[in-house]
């Protein structure tokens, strides 16, 4: 365990050098550059907003700013979980040739999108005072509900690295959840209103993603405060989960270069 | 002599079932899951002096490369010890986490940073990484634009001169033009008369092991078949090769 800070204190600046340089390789050869960052997230929300507001009549107060706050978080969720998977195969130049603990990679992977996460808030924020929505202290919950997203992201990446080593199936699998989750979560409907009783509150307490998802539209929308003991409980099984991840990885890493 | 920077002790690599597995074809073969051994590298024991340069010499698959993975801890021994006594240590090795879209100059402070330096340290060498790069203007282009030999000589100065305690070689001497190539001979050279810099070199090249290097080890199907002497060793292993 306290290897595990030590390495992250270590490696923090590289981590902060190889998101960015990443980001910039990202967008060097584009003609609108980082405006994509905002556009991107935004014609998605545009799209998800025609479809499931016009096409399938949603019915959610300020609709377009629920879904945009479905999708950002979502968005982070997804693809650190997807990239996790073949995350080592991935860095295989970099792995072959110096030793990092392989959980480095999984933060830089969530610095990328974390940034890209932080846009979109930016967008929120703007969406908030375009719908005149008022804003009440509620809305500090979102600090922590950011905070528990982040962890239960780094627990599934680092289980998944580790399993997507050895398990070349794994991609396939991971996508297939990803897109159950993905309806299941209810980025585009309110899972409580929509799923017939008791099945709502299941999928809203079970998912913590969900569970995620409608804490930051209550805070952020409605200035509600979010079920805080169920928050807890959510953080205690996530730094659990990270911390047998991080456990497994420090055990089996030396060995991943043999394998891919 | 002196103290060691190196202490190798019975080390052994397997390479072995860790192998990765599609879930369909371990369906089938749930029962019969044949564990496949191979040894790379098999029960290796040496040390290397504070300062002291050492070639490993062998043929191709003879270990030699895993070998040096293992002392850079890259990879797990199996069983055995290696002791670099708080050694920092690295690989020289070809373009460490380069990113192709960008300039040469950031993939310095990527690679850099990767090998362990801080980014103070790394602008204080970075004038003469560029300067020994020799890359010109390059240098500020993306990486992707560069040709190979280009690319492995960025990657060269970059381990070169961020100097670590150790620095393990695998096969590298031979990088770049002519021009280039004596520059990086000269800078192995400094290297190696710098008293506090211990190196581990594997090579092909039987002249470069004798001029370079004071003990040299000979690897034959990843166990140790002679070491000493460099003159010694190489004599009795060009006879072999031929």
């Amino acid at each position: 365990m306290k290897r595990f800070f030590e390495d992250t204190r270590n490696y923090f600046h590289y981590v902060i050098h190889s998101a960015k340089s990443e980001l910039k390789a990202e967008v060097a050869g584009s003609y609108l550059n980082w405006i994509w960052w905002v556009l991107d997230p935004l014609c998605f929300m545009l799209i998800y907003a025609f479809i499931f507001g016009v096409v399938f009549d949603g019915k959610e107060k300020y609709f377009a700013a629920f879904i945009f706050i479905g999708l950002t978080c979502w968005n982070f969720f997804n693809k650190c979980i997807q990239s996790s998977v073949r995350m080592v195969k991935n860095n295989k130049a970099i792995i072959d040739k110096v030793y990092v603990p392989k959980f480095v990679l999984a933060y830089t992977r969530m610095g990328i999108d974390g940034f890209k996460m932080l846009i979109s808030f930016g967008i929120i924020v703007g969406m908030l005072v375009f719908f005149r929505i008022p804003p009440t202290w509620n809305i500090l919950y979102i600090l922590p509900l950011l905070l528990l997203l982040i962890i239960i992201t780094f627990a599934g990446m680092t289980i998944l690295m580790h399993l997507g080593v050895f398990i070349e199936d794994m991609h396939n699998i991971v996508q297939i959840l990803l897109r159950l989750l993905f309806y299941i979560t209810g980025i585009f409907y309110s899972v409580v209103k929509r799923l017939p009783e008791p099945y709502g509150q299941y999928a809203l307490k079970l998912n913590p993603i969900a569970f995620i998802l409608n804490g930051m539209r209550d805070c952020l929308l409605y200035g509600r405060a979010p079920n805080v003991k169920l928050m807890l409980v959510w953080m205690v099984i996530g730094i659990t989960v990270a911390a047998i991840g991080v456990r497994i990885i420090y055990k089996y890493e030396n060995g991943y270069v043999k394998v891919i | 002599m002196q103290e060691n920077a190196i202490e190798v002790k019975g080390l052994c690599v397997n390479y072995r079932c860790l192998k990765s597995f599609s879930v369909k074809k371990s369906f089938f073969k749930l029962r019969k899951t044949k564990v496949e051994i191979h040894e790379a590298v098999k029960n290796v024991t040496f040390n290397v002096p504070k300062g002291g340069i050492m070639g490993i010499v062998g043929k191709n698959g003879s270990g030699k490369s895993t070998l040096l993975r293992a002392l850079a801890g890259i990879f797990s021994a199996d069983s055995g010890t290696v002791n670099l006594h708080g050694n920092s240590i690295s690989l020289l090795a070809i373009g460490v986490g380069f990113q192709k879209a960008l300039s040469g100059r950031e993939n310095i402070y990527l690679s850099g940073m990767l090998l362990g330096f801080s980014r103070e340290e790394i602008d204080s060498k970075l004038a003469e990484i560029i300067a020994f790069a020799g890359l010109g203007k390059f240098i500020n282009m993306p990486v992707k634009t560069y040709s190979s030999g280009m690319y492995s000589k960025l990657a060269f100065s970059i381990t070169a001169i961020l100097e670590t305690d150790i620095i393990l070689i695998d096969e590298v001497l031979s990088v770049g033009d002519a021009k280039f190539k004596k520059k990086s001979y000269a800078k192995m050279q400094e290297l190696i008369f710098d008293n506090d810099r211990t190196v581990v070199i594997v090579s092909h090249s039987s002249e470069t092991i004798r001029n370079l290097c004071n003990t040299v080890m000979w690897l034959h199907d990843g166990a140790i078949k002679m070491i000493g002497d460099a003159n010694t060793v190489m004599d009795e292993y060009d006879k072999f090769m031929k």
